[in-house]
């Protein structure tokens, strides 16, 4: 398994260099909304490992875009607007993060969606000249709107991602996690400091989510409150990281690399309705395949190794 | 002035109606089974869509088509129970809550293939005509949405409060276990339940037909603020939605009227509230 790694590495930088004629820059460009739906994904996957199902990624999503582009509007240099990305998505999730504390399962998820919404319909009614109201603001590019550019620029953001999330997965937060997710009270008992640790991954997660953002306005050149802040965005995180397998770093990943492409080939097809797949996998898993595509591989290689 | 007033709390009551209707769907499916519905807005829209239909091709009034648009969601939701919810009854609540989520996007998503994104109204009669008492104008059909949702509503809890059935689903919602021991078959509660919620839905669907008309995405507002009224209400207290369904649209209306631009700032109030009860209760139990 230890080669599966470097080597999806290896072909994600080698992606630009395909020659696939006139379909160059398409190839690009469906390989960099890959790496937006994997990052997104996988630093929502990092927050779910304590067992809170967070159905605000749009909001960070969305709180890092605005931040970008209201910040490089108004002539801040373009990496420190790049920056603000995570930093509000972290400071307003910390926000978040305290008043929701004791909010239980689905009560969890029920507040974050609201809380969601509450961010857009704010955006969309703020100040025409501040945010642009409902038609939303164009973004400036970064790198001159370089397109092999910025696909490099969205592999660093997405590495950013599975470091963090394989340096919690190898770090003594990996057992906290879990043990928060097995049994708050357990964990407590053993000594987590759950509040703590439950902050430190939502906040980590958004910030995150919030840096993705602050990229993908840079690659999307516009921002819109019902797209930026869409309830499809949670969607799309959450459907990817269930259907590739959660509480994992190659789940997340693998689950963006199919769905994605399925999307981009359907929405060829269809052009509207496309997101059915999203809810026909999200169904099939929960039902079918709890663990997600990775537990297939998992089972595989326990019989033969004997191991995980 | 008191004109005004007298009127927003007019359109506030038949509001209250439908939301109430909504609601108790969503209510129920999660006093009986303890699963939430996220699929309960789109049981609506398609609720909307089969009177829609109906109205269209067999030029049946959306009014009279309450009754197959309930049949057809009270047919279908015992189709998705026994072939999905069922499978997660056990499981962590969240998994119901994905697998429901999943069948939402799945239900708008291919109304928005079948039939378009573009919002469907229907013509009838007496749209265009009103009713004046005082003051205030309340056009009929909204009034005739009230008077089903408030027959539908009563009609509810005389099943719930004065029949066997309506006793079995109530003792189940209790205690699973010991409703079991008793003899009762909870599986067929449970589907029974999630018919009659479900059916609710549609049946509201077709009142909002009536009054805005139907589109694939018109569900996901309708769950959110059915949440909202559950969630004030306390899960699964199917008096409480009553009251905070009136709550929480006069709340909508009056911020409609007297905030200025309240139009976007109305829909705000709804999530707003729902965030705060949430949070002011985890806070005040802990």
């Amino acid at each position: 398994m230890r080669w599966v790694g470097p080597a999806a590495l290896c072909v994600a930088l080698l992606v630009p260099l395909v020659p696939a004629g006139g379909y160059q820059q398409y190839v690009v460009q469906v390989a960099t909304f890959v790496l937006i739906n994997a990052a997104v994904a996988l630093a929502w996957d990092i927050q779910a490992r304590t067992g809170q199902l967070s159905l605000a990624p749009a909001a960070f999503f969305g709180l890092g875009a605005y931040a970008y582009t209201m910040a490089a509007l108004r002539g801040v240099p373009l990496a420190v607007a790049f920056l603000l990305g995570p930093l509000v998505a972290g400071v307003v999730s910390l926000g978040l993060g305290i008043v929701t504390l004791r909010l239980q399962g689905l009560y969890f998820a029920i507040a974050t969606l609201a809380f969601a919404e509450v961010v857009k319909v704010i955006f969309k009614e703020l100040p025409l000249d501040l945010t642009g109201g409902a038609v939303g603001l164009t973004a400036p590019p970064l790198l001159g709107g370089h397109q092999t550019g910025l696909y490099y620029l969205g592999l660093g953001v997405f590495l950013v991602v599975v470091v963090a999330s394989l340096a919690v997965r190898h770090s003594r937060l990996h057992y906290a996690f879990t043990a928060i997710r097995q049994g708050e009270l357990t964990a407590r008992v053993l000594g987590v400091r759950v509040v703590r640790t439950k902050l430190l991954a939502f906040v980590l997660s958004a910030a995150l989510i919030g840096m993705v953002g602050a990229y993908a306005t840079s690659r999307l050149f516009f921002v819109i409150p019902e797209d930026t802040f869409g309830i499809g965005l949670s969607v799309t995180a959450l459907a990817t990281a269930i259907f590739g397998g959660v509480y994992t770093t190659a789940g997340p990943v693998l689950g963006a690399v199919i769905l994605r492409s399925l999307e981009e080939v359907l929405r060829l097809v269809l052009r509207e309705g496309y997101l059915a797949v999203y809810g026909v996998i999200l169904m099939l898993v929960i039902l079918y395949l709890p663990g997600g595509l990775v537990s297939l591989w998992n089972r595989r290689s326990r019989d033969v190794a004997g191991g995980d | 002035m008191m004109d005004l007033f007298l009127q927003t709390l007019a359109n506030a009551l038949i509001q209250s109606g439908t939301y109430a209707l909504a609601s108790s769907g969503l209510a129920l499916a999660v006093g009986v089974l303890h699963i939430v519905n996220f699929a309960h807005g789109e049981f609506l829209m398609v609720g909307a869509f089969v009177a829609y239909w109906l109205s269209v091709l067999a030029g049946i009034d959306p009014i009279v088509s309450l009754v197959p648009a309930g049949a057809v969601m009270f047919a279908a939701s015992g189709v998705i129970y026994q072939a999905s919810i069922r499978r997660v009854l056990l499981a962590p609540e969240l998994n119901a809550l994905l697998l429901t989520f999943g069948i939402g996007i799945t239900l708008q998503n291919l109304a928005v293939l079948a039939f378009g994104a573009t919002p469907r109204v229907v013509h009838t009669a007496y749209q265009l005509t009103a009713v004046t008492v005082g003051p205030v104008s309340v056009g009929v059909a909204p009034l005739i949405t009230l008077v089903v949702s408030v027959t539908l509503l009563a009609g509810m809890y005389a099943v719930l409060y004065r029949t066997g059935v309506g006793k079995s689903i109530r003792a189940v919602a209790q205690n699973r276990t010991g409703a079991h021991l008793v003899g009762l078959d909870v599986d067929r509660i449970y589907l029974l339940t999630f018919g009659i919620a479900s059916a609710l839905a549609a049946i509201a669907g077709s009142m909002v037909l009536v009054r805005i008309g139907a589109s694939p995405h018109m569900g996901f507002g309708f769950v959110l603020k059915a949440f909202a009224i559950i969630v004030m209400a306390g899960l699964g207290n199917l008096t409480g939605v009553l009251w905070a369904s009136l709550v929480l649209a006069t709340a909508e209306a009056f911020v409609r009227t007297y905030v200025p631009g309240g139009g976007g700032a109305a829909e705000a109030v709804f999530f707003l509230l729902i965030f705060f009860t949430l949070v002011w209760r985890s806070w005040r139990t802990a």
